[in-house]
């Protein structure tokens, strides 16, 4: 069961102020199974975040193709839900509003789509900030919003675009630990970017080193669920893969 | 010291229940030096009437009713003025602020067009329309609009492409990212449009006014001048701040408190 597949991608800008071609994907094949955690780590630069805007349908693709259940990708749709770094909630929305928003696009009526997003929030442990607005939460409580937003959509893969990248440290350990938990409750595909390699091993079965719009090395991450820091911080099997993942993004 | 204290925290009590009070205390100084250059007629006083012929003046003419019927014309010739400059200004502007062809199409004509000030139109509008509501509301509508279209514009273009990104990656077709993202994303800058919009017309409505009307506040007061009436010219004047306050407190503050205050798109 093949829940997506990218075959030969490959995205070219052109870059006005140099007057040349730049590369930032270059030929990137790879396949994601239904229900996988796969975390894409790289430096900056090396084309993650063009790949995943790419998959989401945000940026056309110059060469190749993504394909979802066989059906291949035009422009951003439901069946890929996206979580952003800088989480892009509606402002002008409350928080239960924001949550349902997919719902409300795809014309489920207000009482249904008001059920569904507080049993998000439920799932994000953000029950009591329905009512509120965006602008009135922390940093962490937002992306959660960001999360449950995007889980309460329902779809086919979670893209998540460094998610947890502008949250102060203590709260990002909490957030990477809720969501390894809500992927094991619900089993969703997620494609997870970051340029921080103990995240990327912490949370994924199968982590991808990117360099230069290249995958360069794939690692299998078989450590035991759930996962948290208290035990794997010190865990012998986490150092080593750490290390290995490492070594790979500081070679590329 | 003691006292001052007292007095200043019953002042603080009382403004808090009284808004109204907080808005009329700063006006106390102003009155007192009128009063006072009044009193001491260093001007004639047909020149320079003090507050209380003023006041008095302002009982007479509403109690006549001339006051009222003028202002009501005034008001209503700028609310019809402002919603069709509304009305036009905000599909122009989105289309603009969306469509880089439009932009690129309409932009250069519209600052042009900017340039020609509303007053003056009033030349050649009086030639092809007359001394009448078609004029006035001409240059009600174009002096509402450029502030509206320009601010807009500006508001469309600065909601971030990660909200519109967000908004269709949730199933939102075109139409619902224009509804549920652009326009409320761009509601700041709108209202602040509206506001100009409306301080610009409301000037351009009594300089219309005492150019082309036949009643209306600043005809009042035109009118005033012929009959050598200052007191009324004075009226007219008090009356166009009072009311312009009263538009602006009570009702483009509120809208501007319920929208980008409250979602912190604007501080506070």
């Amino acid at each position: 069961m093949r829940s997506l597949t990218i075959r030969d991608l490959s995205k070219t800008y052109f870059d006005a102020y140099a007057g040349s071609h730049v590369d930032a994907v270059r030929g990137v094949s790879l396949e994601v199974t239904q229900g996988e955690f796969v975390s894409l780590v790289g430096p900056s630069g090396c084309g993650k975040t063009t790949i995943l805007n790419m998959i989401a349908g945000f940026i056309p693709c110059s060469g190749g193709e993504i394909r979802l259940d066989g059906r291949a990708i035009h422009g951003p749709g439901p069946d890929r839900g996206v979580v952003f770094q800088s989480f892009a909630l509606f402002p002008w929305k409350t928080v239960l509003d924001n949550v349902g928003f997919g719902p409300k696009m795809r014309g489920v009526p207000k009482a249904e789509r008001d059920r569904t997003a507080r049993e998000y929030l439920e799932l994000v442990g953000l029950a009591h900030a329905a009512d509120r607005y965006p602008n009135e939460l922390s940093g962490g409580m937002q992306q959660r919003v960001g999360v449950a937003r995007a889980l309460a959509n329902n779809p086919e893969v979670l893209l998540m675009d460094e998610p947890f990248a502008s949250v102060d440290a203590q709260t990002r350990m909490t957030l990477q630990e809720e969501l390894t938990r809500i992927w094991q409750e619900r089993r969703p595909t997620i494609i997870f970017i970051t340029h921080d390699v103990s995240e990327a091993v912490f949370l994924a079965n199968r982590v991808i080193v990117l360099s230069k719009g290249q995958i360069l090395d794939e690692v299998d991450i078989a450590l035991p669920r759930p996962r948290v820091w208290d035990k794997l911080h010190e865990d012998a099997a986490f150092k080593s893969l750490s290390g290995k993942v490492l070594q790979l993004v500081r070679s590329a | 010291m003691t006292l001052l204290l007292k007095a200043w925290g019953y002042y603080a009590r009382v403004s808090k229940r009284w808004p109204v009070i907080e808005t009329l205390v700063p006006f106390l100084p102003l009155i007192a030096i009128w009063w006072t250059v009044a009193e001491l007629q260093i001007f004639p006083p047909a020149f320079f009437p003090g507050p209380a012929e003023v006041a008095q003046s302002f009982w007479t003419l509403l109690y006549k009713g001339i006051l009222t019927a003028y202002l009501y014309d005034s008001v209503v010739r700028l609310a019809v003025g402002a919603a069709a400059g509304i009305a036009l200004g905000i599909p122009l502007a989105i289309l603009i602020g969306l469509n880089w062809r439009a932009h690129l199409a309409l932009w250069p004509i519209l600052l042009f067009f900017q340039a020609i000030g509303d007053i003056a139109w009033l030349p050649i509008l009086l030639i092809w329309f007359g001394f009448g509501l078609t004029t006035m509301t001409f240059v009600i509508v174009y002096t509402v609009l450029f502030p509206v279209v320009l601010n807009t514009v500006l508001g469309v273009r600065s909601v971030p492409i990660e909200l519109q990104r967000a908004a269709a990656s949730l199933g939102a077709s075109r139409w619902r990212i224009l509804t549920e993202v652009i326009l409320p994303g761009a509601m700041p800058n709108i209202i602040t449009g509206l506001r100009n919009g409306l301080g610009y017309g409301w000037r351009a409505l009594i300089a219309a006014e005492i150019i082309v009307g036949t009643s209306g506040i600043g005809f009042m007061m035109f009118d005033a001048r012929r009959a050598g009436s200052v007191v009324e010219i004075v009226v007219g004047m008090i009356v166009l701040g009072v009311l312009w306050y009263i538009v602006d407190n009570w009702i483009l503050a509120p809208l501007e408190r319920a929208t980008g205050e409250r979602w912190g798109l604007v501080t506070k």
